[in-house]
């Protein structure tokens, strides 16, 4: 790449939505013409819903940005910023390259037409030009494998061709930087898979793309960068393994916190998450430092066989004698609890010390698993836990558990 | 303006494909197809034809090739007001999704709607030839006058469309106005009955469609050339709009998304 400038430079950016009109406050002309003479351009403070607080955001090209945060943060007003569809109330987004966004498919698709001629129309809305998506449309036809149907009318496709379709248009417009919303899932698993590769492809060929997921492990894999946006503002940009890890950390102090208040933090939609207690507080008299996963051997391992031995080790801290006790879940990629199991010790010890727990055998499907623990005294609820997340790898067998089995032929058949 | 009408230029493309397609999308499926354009316009001239030439034996001679000449440029503005308010408010999928020039909207009904116009005007020789009346020389005002109504309406559709947009009841007025305007038109009534001149011209003047409608008029059915006066205020009073539309279109254009 020549051109060493960033793909997407976002600076201080905020954004206000006006609220919805409350009753007797109806927008209508007297009250727009009277704020028109007044020259009242903005809306006073309490009539305001700020989506974003101040974002900033670097993009080097041919990069793969992730966007994580939770329900309501701001991630989809920050894409359509970034696209253009919104104009930020204050701050610049700067944007050098072609654009296209995969924020909804199949925009301006008309059911009576046949798939051709969408193709036609919605690559032309997509930012190409009428040769461009002729000489494209073959291409387009094939990935799509709508095979006859392509020229059938739009409306007698089933939702997943339909859907396959806008995803071959929207993919094939070739842009600098690709913005993609939540829509890997595109399909059955075959063509799930196929969009992946695709997406793949767009990563190798150094195209810079913006991605805006929850599911975490994909941010793991594909980005080389995450940014956290909480709050309508971003709490942290990183490498993805840190900052998802900070992000786990702060969804599990809050869920803490909800089960200790009786309320939620998680249920204010928009608003920030707290801040995950990263220090010792000191009035705890013993808290859990790290968690680690090894093997047989006591080698720290990112990825395990589904048969292989597995040992979690929680190292904590004890500044006062006290019956403890630790606790260690084992989660899903989605936050799903698979497992919980709590230990309880006599008084410990003032100083460092180290629980173990045993699996003779992993005994879970393939996937990336996350292990939280937390020690605290018996009694009280752990305000901190600490996270580790392994990988098992593919295995005969489906399913998110691998329970110890084996397989006997009984009779062979023909024996009566 | 200029950066609005370039910006039209530099998305012809998309404004033609989404012309193209509003054009096949009009009659699809229907069994007569394409030639409901023709037909629309017949069977509305029927109607006044029968109400206003037979039943209330309008003194108008050829009365209802008259009503013909007026009705097809009425429809052109009457269609392109009346689905161009909504333009922009109705295209969400559009303009929430994915990076859209707004401004293509509304000139896309406003092109839409010309290119029906002028697939009927061949309708209207037809007719005129039935009554004896050949082309003259003075067919060559079709041009400004085409021009200039499209740019009139294409002024009054950028206005209404931005405004509808946070006004939604605009939609519902805006057909009520156009009834009246209908009937405030020389359309299916010829200007020489209107009681004094000076209402004549009250007329002439308040409403730019009428004095378009009588230029139509002038070109097709009175074969003489237009009052150029008029045809010279409606085309100033036209760039002014245009001026004027263009500046509040992109100024309310960033809030599409958000209020739509």
């Amino acid at each position: 790449m020549s051109d060493q400038k960033p793909a997407v430079v976002v600076t201080n950016v905020t954004k206000h939505f006006k609220k919805a009109p409350k009753r007797r406050e109806y927008t209508t002309f007297k009250t727009e013409v009277v704020r028109f003479i007044k020259g009242e351009r903005e809306l006073n403070e309490a009539q305001h819903i700020e989506a974003l607080r101040g974002v900033d955001l670097v993009v080097p090209k041919g990069s793969t940005m992730g966007i994580i945060g939770r329900n309501g943060s701001g991630k989809s007003t920050l894409l359509k910023l970034i696209t253009g569809i919104y104009q930020p109330t204050s701050g610049t987004v700067q944007v050098n390259g072609r654009i296209s966004a995969l924020l909804e498919l199949g925009a301006g698709f008309h059911p009576d037409f046949t798939g051709r001629e969408n193709i036609m129309i919605n690559g032309i809305i997509l930012g190409m030009s009428r040769t461009e998506v002729k000489s494209r449309i073959d291409e387009i036809i094939e990935f799509a494998e709508l095979g006859d149907f392509i020229d059938e009318q739009v409306r007698t496709y089933s939702s997943g061709m339909f859907m396959r379709l806008a995803f071959a248009v929207a993919t094939h417009v070739d842009p600098e930087i690709l913005i993609v919303d939540e829509i890997l899932s595109v399909g059955d698993e075959h063509f799930s898979k196929k969009s992946r590769a695709k997406m793949n492809e767009f990563k190798s060929s150094g195209k810079t793309i913006l991605l805006v997921t929850h599911t975490l492990d994909v941010v793991e894999d594909w980005c080389d960068q995450v940014a956290w946006i909480d709050g309508g503002k971003t709490r942290l940009v990183g490498p993805p393994a840190h900052v998802v890890a900070e992000y786990r950390r702060a969804m599990n102090a809050a869920e803490a916190e909800a089960v200790k208040t009786g309320h939620s933090a998680l249920s204010a939609p928009g608003l920030a998450l707290p801040e995950a207690p990263a220090a010792p507080t000191p009035q705890e008299p013993v808290r859990a430092v790290k968690v680690s996963v090894v093997d047989a051997l006591g080698a720290n391992l990112q990825t395990f066989a589904a048969e292989a031995k597995l040992d979690v080790l929680v190292d904590f801290e004890a500044s006062a004698p006290q019956d403890s006790e630790c606790t260690v879940d084992v989660k899903a990629a989605d936050g799903r609890l698979l497992f919980s199991s709590a230990y309880r010790s006599g008084p410990l010890h003032v100083g460092a010390g180290r629980v173990r727990l045993s699996f003779p055998r992993v005994g879970l499907g393939e996937g990336a698993w996350t292990v939280v623990a937390s020690v605290h005294a018996v009694g009280a609820v752990a305000t901190t836990g600490v996270t580790t997340s392994f990988t098992v790898a593919p295995s005969p067998g489906v399913g998110l558990v691998r329970p110890a089995h084996a397989w006997s032929l009984e009779t062979a058949g023909g024996s009566a | 303006m200029i950066r609005n009408l370039r910006e039209l230029y530099q998305y012809r493309a998309l404004l033609w494909a989404l012309t193209v397609r509003e054009l096949k999308a009009r009659y699809r499926a229907s069994v007569l197809g394409f030639l409901w354009t023709f037909l629309n316009p017949t069977l509305s001239m029927a109607v006044y034809g029968l109400v206003f030439g037979f039943l209330l034996a309008s003194s108008t001679p050829r009365f209802p090739y008259f009503v013909f000449c007026g009705l097809l440029p009425w429809i052109y503005f009457s269609s392109s007001v009346g689905s161009g308010t909504s333009a922009v408010s109705e295209r969400r999928d559009l303009l929430t999704k994915v990076r859209f020039p707004a401004q293509v909207l509304p000139a896309t009904i406003v092109l839409t709607n010309g290119i029906n116009f002028l697939l009927s005007l061949p309708l209207l020789v037809i007719l005129g030839a039935l009554y004896g009346q050949w082309p003259t020389w003075h067919f060559v005002f079709i041009v400004p006058l085409l021009l200039v109504q499209t740019l009139f309406t294409l002024a009054i559709t950028y206005v209404l469309s931005a405004l509808n947009v946070a006004f939604r009841d605009l939609q519902h007025i805006v057909g009520n106005l156009l009834q009246l305007a209908f009937f405030a038109t020389p359309v299916v009534w010829p200007i020489e009955q209107v009681k004094t001149v000076e209402l004549q011209q009250l007329v002439m003047y308040v409403n730019p469609v009428a004095a378009l409608v009588e230029g139509w008029h002038d070109v097709f059915f009175r074969q003489r050339t237009p009052n150029l006066t008029s045809l010279g205020v409606v085309s100033a009073l036209s760039l002014v709009m245009m001026l004027l539309a263009s500046s509040l279109f992109e100024h309310r254009r960033e809030e599409f998304a958000e209020l739509i």
